[in-house]
């Protein structure tokens, strides 16, 4: 195993923890909010909001504007 | 003599004083998260703004962060608070079918340019535009779901990302320079390259940016 696949294998942890998150988030009685509650709690101010959908503006702009 | 208290009502008074001292602490706890929003989402857009000309990508991208990190301050210190009903609240329509097609076509037809090309910029920086503009203007309705979220529960979503931050960011130090992309230590963007060199990857990456761009419309 060399550092391309430990540096790719963390970044598969690292997804794989997000989504057990969500799973969990979804189960009765869980203490942990789901990624659309914790996006909605963020988004409830105008700066959190426009925060957000800045980094996914960016998001686009960084893999496709020149 | 007083009589004994077989409904519990002491008992409940004393429930009332801990949910008053719990709301009183959630109105704390809020008020907290509400001044600490702002700092610390500036300094998230500062940081991510030097580490982006530092890496080598252009100029404008950098400056596009400090332009978002600036207009966060102004409107936190001296820009204009609006009235949550001052204007109507923007409603997102639902997903139709005819949406899903123009959106897929929008996805296939930009994909079809390179990276990088103006086509592919404009078209991205006009949706992207767009979506900064609505959030915005957008007021700022009654919270759905008004009680705070779990602390640690929280912490748990925070510490993906923080985590995810500090992965990508000992990958970007581990490159032979900050300006050379290393398949060593990939970068998320690094990985990415060789699927937005395809018209496919950068077809079905543009449909899921424009995805998730339709979930935060309205999370």
């Amino acid at each position: 195993m060399n550092s391309h696949d430990v540096t790719v294998a963390g970044y598969a942890m690292i997804a794989s923890a997000g989504m057990g998150l969500e799973v969990l988030a979804h189960r009765a009685g869980s203490r942990i909010p789901s990624l659309r509650r914790v996006f909605r709690h963020l988004m409830q101010s105008r700066s959190g909001r426009v925060g957000v959908v800045a980094a996914w503006a960016w998001l686009g702009m960084h893999y496709f504007v020149r | 003599m007083t009589e004994p208290d077989p409904v519990g009502s002491i008992g409940n008074e004393a429930a009332g004083r801990r949910g008053d001292e719990l709301s009183g602490h959630d109105e704390t706890q809020r008020a907290f998260l509400t001044t600490a929003r702002e700092p610390i989402l500036i300094a998230i857009f500062l940081l991510a703004g030097i580490f982006d000309l530092l890496s080598g990508d252009p100029i404008v991208h950098g400056a596009a962060l400090f332009a978002i990190a600036g207009a966060l301050a102004f409107d936190a210190t001296i820009g204009r608070r609006e009235e949550p009903t001052a204007r109507p609240a923007v409603v997102r329509p639902a997903l139709s079918p005819t949406l899903v097609v123009l959106a897929v076509a929008y996805a296939v037809f930009i994909g079809s340019f390179a990276r990088y090309s103006w086509p592919s910029s404009l078209a991205v920086v006009a949706v992207g535009a767009a979506g900064v503009a609505i959030a915005w203007r957008r007021p700022i309705g009654p919270d759905p779901d008004p009680t705070l979220l779990d602390p640690a529960g929280t912490m748990a979503w925070v510490g993906v990302f923080v985590v995810l931050a500090l992965w990508e960011l000992s990958a970007l130090l581990l490159q032979p320079s900050l300006t050379t992309a290393s398949q060593a230590h990939p970068t998320i963007s690094t990985l990415m390259d060789p699927v937005l060199a395809t018209h496919l990857g950068r077809s079905i990456t543009l449909v899921l940016w424009l995805a998730f761009g339709w979930f935060l419309v309205d999370p």
